[in-house]
């Protein structure tokens, strides 16, 4: 609906411009905008794909430019710490993705069925999204915290003996993590699959109960087809934060224990600011390789949601 | 959204059943076995906060005796007597965090209106592919982005700079310009032509007359750029670690971590009545009120950017 506008406004105003005014006083409008805009995100988005090609170390400032092929590439892939960065990044996409899609279309279901207090619900469920992520994180810290957390503490109170030290166990710190990671970002999909069900119209489901369509039968026949689109976005909006997840292990687990959090964000993320003599060219080979994995995800999803229609 | 549907017409659904009368009908309507689901899930996702709220009002005694009870025996300040007198730092990242979130708002609701407008309303060459260009870039993938951004804070001599950080953060402009265009181009253009055939010129009819039919365009940009800077750790925390400079977003790990031992020694006078878990708690919270305040003030401007944006995009 907006885009017709839009398009209708466009070709409205390009009539206009079929006379010879160009308006100068519209560069300058744009200009604040675009040179912010080239300087702090084009150029980077440049050079951090030239940088990849690079022997880039931070320390020696004369290796900026030290151009070495595909050498860095050549050495991510054989690198058996990228391999296990990247098995520990598949493992949490796999814990967090599934999850906030489920947990998100349910409490989206849920909240479509009531008529009051809507407003109330959806301000609670995006309120984890606008906290800070380091004070979201710290929060959970402390609520897997071993002696005093309020997982512990209840669970003692149920009688377990010697409840696990959630972040600093090898089991169970990723999935305590993708947990927390899970109730930070699912308040943003619960939204759109909102709008997505409250867009679907109500005769379909009036014809299919009329037709003696029970309402599991109406869900996975009706809403679920009909939010595909939806789903393809909040992939779409997940997938590269999560796969390229970094956040939590910076704040809460530096990788550890025994590098059982090691994402390929955080290994980069230390190869480039932590480590050594900062290899920020080899990092940015890895984030490089990161984000065309995601973008080919994205592309995948993208197909997907334009199937059969 | 469909609010109207939502809660305008109740009555729809429940014509054919309206003798049976109160309770029945309120239940059919609002579907109780939702609503107590629904009361669980917010259960859930309010749990953690509800948690360090009220650990954060508990003394020594009190959260080790009983750190799973949701309601404090009794409420003690002592925390937040502690987080003020103690952490001489805190009050420096909170003053660098409001100077970064409004020096970025001021700056992406001003480069925003300006060139939201131009795209808008003004015609010159290169404009439509300008705008595309804006738009599609927005989705090319950042690989090596944060080296790269490294690199050039610190080529600029901007790195561990408060006002870098204000010109790095305040060019995320591709949605503002978005929603600001988006709002020029609905207003009907017969007002601004009316004005133009009184003499008005291109710049009195952007600022007196375009401008202020925009305002809740330039809320909407304002809030999501306020929250969106006080909230990021990731950037903040790569270019950045000098002390006077930092943001209470990355700072307030600094804070916590700092152990009690340390902590205490500039408030013996606070030793063993307060633990240091209910400190962090009364710290984290303290950290986050800003953003929670102007979300729960706001929160129709909230809704209205986050759901139009999703449903234009």
């Amino acid at each position: 609906m907006t885009t017709q506008t839009t398009t209708q406004r466009a070709t409205g105003s390009k009539k206009k411009s079929s006379s010879p005014r160009n308006d100068l006083l519209g560069y300058v409008f744009i200009a604040p905008a675009i040179l912010l805009y080239l300087l702090f995100n084009i150029w980077p988005l440049i050079r951090g794909i030239l940088m990849a090609f690079t022997d880039y170390r931070f320390v020696y400032p004369d290796t900026r430019w030290a151009f070495n092929g595909l050498e860095n590439f050549v050495k991510l892939f054989g690198s058996v710490k990228v391999q296990a960065a990247a098995v520990v990044s598949i493992k949490y996409s796999l814990i967090v993705v599934p999850a906030v899609l489920i947990f998100a279309l349910l409490t989206a279901i849920l909240i479509s069925r009531v008529r009051q207090g809507t407003s109330f619900y959806r301000w609670t469920v995006y309120l984890p999204t606008i906290l800070p992520v380091a004070v979201s994180f710290l929060m959970f810290r402390q609520m897997y915290a071993p002696n005093f957390g309020l997982i512990n503490s209840f669970l003692r109170g149920l009688g377990v003996e010697s409840p696990p030290h959630w972040l600093g166990e090898v089991a169970t710190a990723l999935p305590a993590v993708g947990i927390s990671h899970i109730w930070i970002i699912f308040g943003f999909p619960t939204l759109l699959f909102l709008i997505g069900i409250y867009n679907i119209g109500e005769e379909l489901y009036e014809a299919a109960s009329l037709d003696g369509a029970s309402r599991w039968q109406q869900f996975l026949h009706i809403t679920l087809p009909l939010l595909k689109p939806t789903t393809a976005m909040v992939l779409i909006l997940i997938v590269p934060g999560v796969f390229g997840v970094t956040d939590p292990m910076l704040i809460l687990t530096q990788g550890g224990p025994q590098g059982s959090t090691q994402t390929l964000g955080y290994y980069l993320y230390e190869t480039a600011f932590v480590r050594g003599d900062l290899r920020l060219g080899y990092a940015s080979s890895i984030s490089l390789v990161v984000s065309l994995v995601t973008a080919g995800l994205v592309a995948l999803i993208f197909r997907w949601s334009r199937e059969r229609e | 959204m469909n609010n109207t549907r939502v809660s305008g017409n109740p009555s729809a659904n429940t014509g054919g059943q309206r003798k049976e009368g109160g309770l029945l009908v309120w239940m059919r309507r609002n579907d109780i076995l939702a609503h107590a689901a629904l009361v669980v899930v917010m259960f859930v996702v309010l749990l953690p906060i509800l948690w360090l709220l009220s650990s954060s009002f508990k003394n020594a005694e009190q959260f080790y005796n009983h750190p799973s009870e949701l309601l404090p025996r009794s409420i003690s300040l002592v925390n937040y007597q502690y987080m003020f007198t103690a952490i001489q730092s805190l009050p420096v990242y909170m003053t660098n965090s409001f100077l970064l979130a409004f020096g970025v708002t001021a700056i992406q609701v001003f480069c925003a209106a300006l060139a939201g407008y131009a795209f808008a309303r003004m015609t010159f060459r290169g404009r439509d592919i300008i705008f595309l260009m804006i738009v599609i870039s927005m989705f090319v993938p950042r690989g090596g982005g944060l080296m790269a951004l490294y690199e050039l804070m610190n080529f600029l001599k901007l790195r561990n700079s408060l006002f870098g950080m204000i010109l790095l953060f305040g060019s995320h402009l591709p949605i503002p310009i978005f929603i600001m265009r988006q709002a020029f181009l609905s207003i009907p253009k017969e007002i601004e032509e009316s004005a133009m055939i009184d003499g008005a010129s291109r710049w009195q009819i952007f600022w007196r007359i375009a401008l202020p039919l925009a305002t809740s365009a330039m809320v909407i940009v304002a809030t999501l750029a306020f929250v969106g800077v006080w909230s990021d750790f990731l950037i903040t925390f790569t270019m950045i670690d000098r002390d006077s400079q930092l943001t209470i977003s990355v700072g307030i790990r600094k804070v916590l971590t700092s152990g009690y031992e340390t902590a205490t020694a500039n408030v013996p006078e606070l030793r063993g009545q307060f633990a240091s878990e209910a400190a962090d708690a009364a710290m984290l919270l303290f950290s986050a009120f800003p953003v929670i305040l102007i979300y729960a003030l706001l929160q129709r401007w909230f809704m209205k950017g986050i759901t139009e944006g999703a449903i234009k995009f």
